[in-house]
């Protein structure tokens, strides 16, 4: 599919209520180049796993416009070709082995099998799984779940990374190691990545701009370096706190 | 075809493929179970009880009950496949998977649609391998198979409304005691509508179980009492239905999306 814009990531105006009355997203609008590694830095109830839901489909459409690489990402399924999820629980289908898992889901993206057989052997490879390859997901340890989501979300060779804290509760040697993998993808195959995280130094040592969201609005956008200069500070959590308590 | 186009249907492919490999490997609860309670039934009603009951619409007891119990095996293992593995994948969040791919809602329901299908079918073969040294002839076994095949197509999507619809394992397992057994024992499977009272024998075709135990039963013995155009039209419009409405909850994404 082609890129028909500069931006992986597009959108305009959103809004997302829910039926308990709850606003999860107020006019949301954001713009992140093609290419660039992405940080969304909010507080829990912020609206960062709504707005990574609406651009993978799994909120229901929105009112506001989501385009990706300049698709509608709403209108037009072939979006879902350019985007790679790996959400923030971690669910992997208990009925299959941890090679499978990248398999059917390469398949379920319209690889044939041979290609996502492939693929799915250089991801085990690439994140260390090659050993558990026919390991049920329940057998796996929780790095190494983790590990299979973010292999997973790459399989069909997605143009747009969406990680929702992908390092959430995992060991500060593991979250080291997730880190170099992140880095190499985004170096190596020149993916656009977008992350969530709580870890504001994990935004400030992966990503070349972040923007804070607060009550369904992006309240402040740059790179980490323009944030820290813009609030007086020589680290990002003091720029993050000050936004967030103002 | 476009290279979208192509990408879908392979993704379907692979999704009913899982769904059929998930029957395949648990075919000790899947497949077997519903064969051997079949058996049961052939034994306690078609022999046990056969003598007494003698002959009802000219043929034999068991030959009277055996359309209805293939009807029955499958009604009750397609709704509990695709209800159970929809369920489950809601439940358990890889529907994610499913949901962030680019295939349509249509090719989402329909391989749920024929994993229950195949497992379905496979258990009302079964059923009918046991039952197959005590019967006649089969009077026309195409009849028999699009009846069955119909009945599949029914409640294979009746499973996926109610694995959609259903948010805990209590109302997931409610509509196979409170809709689907009662459909089943008031569809004419142990008796002949015309032999019942008012209100009952209007009910009983009120039934869209009847009209596949009756054409069913058309094809297995020659024996039926709607005509079996009528009751294969019934069915299939019911079937046409019912998947209209899974692939439209499905698009909407009604108890799958927040």
């Amino acid at each position: 599919m082609s890129e028909r814009s500069a931006f992986a990531l597009s959108v305009e105006g959103l809004n997302k209520q829910y039926s308990d009355g709850t606003v999860a997203l107020d006019h949301l609008s954001l713009a992140i180049p093609s290419g660039c590694f992405f940080g969304l830095l909010g507080p829990n109830g912020a609206g960062k796993t709504t707005l990574i839901g609406m651009v993978a489909g799994l909120v229901r459409a929105p009112e506001g416009h989501i385009s990706v690489f300049g698709h509608d990402a709403v209108t037009e399924p072939a979006t879902r070709l350019l985007v790679g999820v790996a959400p923030q629980d971690v669910h992997l289908d208990r009925f299959l082995d941890t090679r499978d898992v990248l398999v059917y889901h390469g398949r379920y993206f319209g690889m044939t099998k041979p290609n996502a057989l492939r693929r799915a052997d250089e991801l085990l490879e690439t994140f260390d799984l090659t050993a558990k390859r026919r390991s049920k997901p329940n057998r796996l340890s929780g790095g190494m779940r983790r590990r299979l989501v973010i292999a997973r979300a790459l399989v069909h060779r997605p143009r747009l990374l969406i990680l929702d804290e992908p390092t959430a509760g995992v060991d500060l040697d593991l979250r080291h190691e997730l880190w170099s993998y992140l880095r190499r993808l985004h170096g190596d195959e020149g993916l656009t990545v977008l992350l969530t995280t709580h870890y504001i130094e994990e935004a400030e040592t992966l990503c070349e701009r972040v923007a804070f969201i607060r009550g369904g609005r992006i309240v402040h956008e740059g790179s980490p370096m323009q944030l820290m200069e813009r609030f007086g500070e020589d680290r990002l959590e003091g720029a993050y706190m000050k936004t967030m308590r103002s | 075809m476009s290279g979208l186009g192509a990408a879908q249907w392979r993704g379907t492919f692979a999704l009913a493929g899982r769904e059929v490999r998930r029957v395949g490997s648990l075919w000790t609860q899947t497949i077997l179970p519903p064969i051997v309670t079949g058996a049961i039934f052939l034994a306690v009603f078609g022999g046990a009880l056969a003598s007494r009951v003698g002959r009802v619409e000219g043929v034999s007891y068991l030959d009277f009950i055996l359309p209805g119990l293939l009807v029955t095996t499958v009604a009750s293992q397609t709704v509990a496949n695709s209800a159970t593995s929809l369920f489950q994948a809601k439940s358990e969040g890889y529907i994610e998977d499913i949901l962030t791919s680019p295939l349509r809602p249509s090719q989402i329901v329909g391989p749920f649609v024929a994993g229950a299908c195949v497992r379905g079918l496979a258990a009302a073969l079964g059923v009918g391998a046991v039952a197959l040294p005590f019967i006649g002839v089969v009077h026309d076994p195409a009849v028999v198979v699009v009846a069955l095949v119909t009945a599949a197509l029914i409640f294979s999507a009746i499973g996926v409304i109610t694995g959609v619809w259903a948010e805990t394992f209590d109302q997931h397992s409610f509509v196979a005691s409170i809709v689907i057994t009662p459909l089943a024992l008031l569809g004419g499977v142990f008796y002949p509508a015309a032999s019942l009272d008012e209100p009952w024998s209007t009910l009983t075709r009120l039934d869209p179980v009847y009209y596949l135990v009756d054409a069913t039963r058309a094809g297995l013995t020659g024996t039926h009492e709607s005509a079996v155009w009528l009751s294969l039209f019934v069915a299939a419009l019911l079937a046409v239905a019912l998947w209209l409405l899974a692939v439209g909850i499905v698009a909407r994404g009604w108890r799958l999306k927040p």
